[in-house]
Order: structure tokens, then sequence, then C-alpha cells
């Protein structure tokens, strides 16, 4: 079975088809999708600043880490439920537009960095905790955790310009 | 007085033509509308979480929002620079819609009430503001902005 039937096959589905033609549904949907990015993409951000040297200084990193942690985590679920129900909703949709799997992409790779950051240049945070100007690695990981999570908001937005729609 | 001809204004200025002309101008600026809306936001709520006794709790209020104020100025300067080119390019289609006047009365409020309110609390002495108003000038800041964000979402969606 190729990707695209499985894709078709998705989007024929009673329950699909239901969410894209509800009146209420699909924009209550894209609107809690919108509320929770704040949350999650909104904290990630103050988060990164830090990280990268350029706001929240005063704060120790680890703090900062900790304590944002279960409000970005909030954010993630409930942006993740309403996205999967949003995709599942126009399979076909997003199948064929590009702007859509750069934005997946882009997440992977935001995913990736946080992963690699944690297991590797914050072992060592008790060491630099409290400076204002973290070593280079946390910089450089906070730099671009904020260009790919802005990356992931570009293309997300993006995708609802038919422009970038291959068929 | 009517703002009916304020709105067709700001809906025939060259401005506007000069925008609606572009196939990416408006796209660009609504994504930057966005992103400034991750900031802003962001901003805000590291510091009602605050307020509400969560997030930054070993670091005293007044400083958790003196750090957050840069991010949220810029961030709603921003937000107001993107904003007014989106306005103008669909004036007409604001006017009418009952979403943008949820949003508008939602955001002066928000600004009143961020500016006068929320500021002396959160600049205030922690123990003689009391975990009561400092958790009730919280929510009131996130049920704002949260509403503010609904709204403008729904112009697009609803009307």
């Amino acid at each position: 079975m190729s990707l695209r039937s499985w894709f078709e096959w998705l989007d024929a589905l009673p329950s699909s088809i239901a969410i894209r033609e509800s009146i209420y549904g699909y924009p209550a949907l894209l609107t809690a999708h919108v509320v929770s990015m704040c949350l999650f993409a909104g904290l990630v951000v103050m988060m990164d600043l830090r990280l990268a040297g350029i706001g929240n200084l005063k704060t120790p990193i680890t703090q900062i880490q900790r304590r944002l942690f279960p409000w970005q985590m909030l954010g993630m679920t409930l942006n993740a439920i309403t996205g999967a129900i949003l995709f599942y909703g126009q399979p076909m949709r997003y199948y064929g537009n590009w702007a859509y799997w750069t934005k997946i992409a882009l997440m992977v790779l935001a995913g990736v960095n946080a992963l690699i950051f944690h297991r590797t240049i914050y072992r060592g945070v008790a060491a630099w905790d409290t400076d204002a100007v973290a070593p280079f690695g946390a910089r450089l990981a906070g730099g671009l955790s904020l260009v790919l999570w802005a990356g992931v908001v570009v293309f997300g937005r993006l995708t609802a310009y038919n422009w970038f729609q291959l068929q | 007085m009517s703002m009916l001809p304020f709105f067709q204004w700001m809906e025939s200025l060259a401005f506007s033509d000069f925008i609606r002309m572009s196939a990416w101008i408006s796209p660009a600026v609504n994504v930057m509308h966005l992103l400034a809306l991750v900031v802003f936001t962001g901003a805000v709520l590291i510091v009602d979480l605050r307020l509400l006794g969560q997030g930054l709790t070993e670091r005293p209020l007044a400083q958790v929002a003196r750090d957050a104020q840069p991010w949220l100025i810029g961030g709603f300067l921003a937000l107001l620079v993107t904003g007014i080119p989106q306005l103008t390019t669909t004036a007409m289609k604001q006017y009418y819609s009952p979403f943008f006047w949820w949003k508008m009365e939602g955001l002066l409020l928000g600004l009143i009430f961020t500016f006068t309110l929320r500021r002396k609390v959160t600049l205030a002495d922690e123990a003689r503001v009391g975990p009561f108003w400092a958790k009730a000038v919280g929510l009131v800041s996130i049920a704002i902005w949260s509403g503010v964000t609904i709204g403008a979402r729904l112009i697009g969606l609803l009307s």
C-alpha cells in the first residue's frame, strides 16, 4: 500500500469527513491549536532566550528548565492533540503540502536539538548555572531551538496558503 | 458617531492597495504577527504563572516581571506594527466581524489592566499583596489575553 493510498483511506473515513465538515468543530480545534501553541512556544522562547544569553539572565538556567518544563509539556500535549485531530480531519490537504512537511521536519529537528543538548552539554550545567552567558554549546542549542521553533510556527501558518500544494 | 467612514478610508489607502497587490507581503506580515504573538504571550505567561504560585517560584515576583518586561513590550509593539497593515488591507471585513470588535475591546481592557493593576501588583512587595490578589491578577490576565487570541483567530474563521 502506498503512502498516498493510506492517506486517501484516512481521508474517506466518516469521522475524518465529519471533522472537516463541522461548522464549529474545525474553528474550535484551530483556535485551541493556536492558544496551546502560545503556552508551549511562548515558554520555550522564554527558556531559549535564557540559554542563548539574550533574556531572563538573572534566573539560574536550571530553574528555568525545571520550573517551566511541566507547563511546556502541558502546552505541547494540547498542541499535539489538537494538531493530530486537525491532521486527521484533512489528510489529503496535508499530503501534498510541502509547507506542512517542512513544519514536521523542523519539529523533529527541534526535538533532536533538545535531546542532544540534555544528553551532553546540560550535564555540566552546575558549573555555569548562574552565568549570564552560558558556554558556546548551550548558547548554540538555545539559538538553534529559537530558529527551529520559529520555523515550525512560520511553516505551520504557511500551510494554510494553497501555493504550497503539490498534486 | 459611526466608525464606518474611518474603516472605508483605511481600506482605500494607497498603502492598503500596495499590500493587496503583492502575493507575499500579506502572508509574510501574518507570519510575523504570529511570531510576535509567541514572544508576547511567553512574556505574559512567565509572569502570570509566577503570580499563580507556579513556574519561577524561587525568584522574587518583581524580578521575574522586570526580566519579562522588554519581551512584553517588544512583543506588543511587533504585534501592533504587523497588525496595522492586516487591519487596513481588510478593513471592511474587520468592521463587519463581531470577533474583531471582541478582540479590540479585549485588547483595550488587557492594555489597561496590564499597565495599571498588574504592573502595580507584580512590582509591589509580594508579602503585602498576598497570594489571593496575586492569583486573581494572574488569572484575569490569562483570561483577557486568551480571549483576545481566540477572538483574533475567529475573525479569519467565522466571519
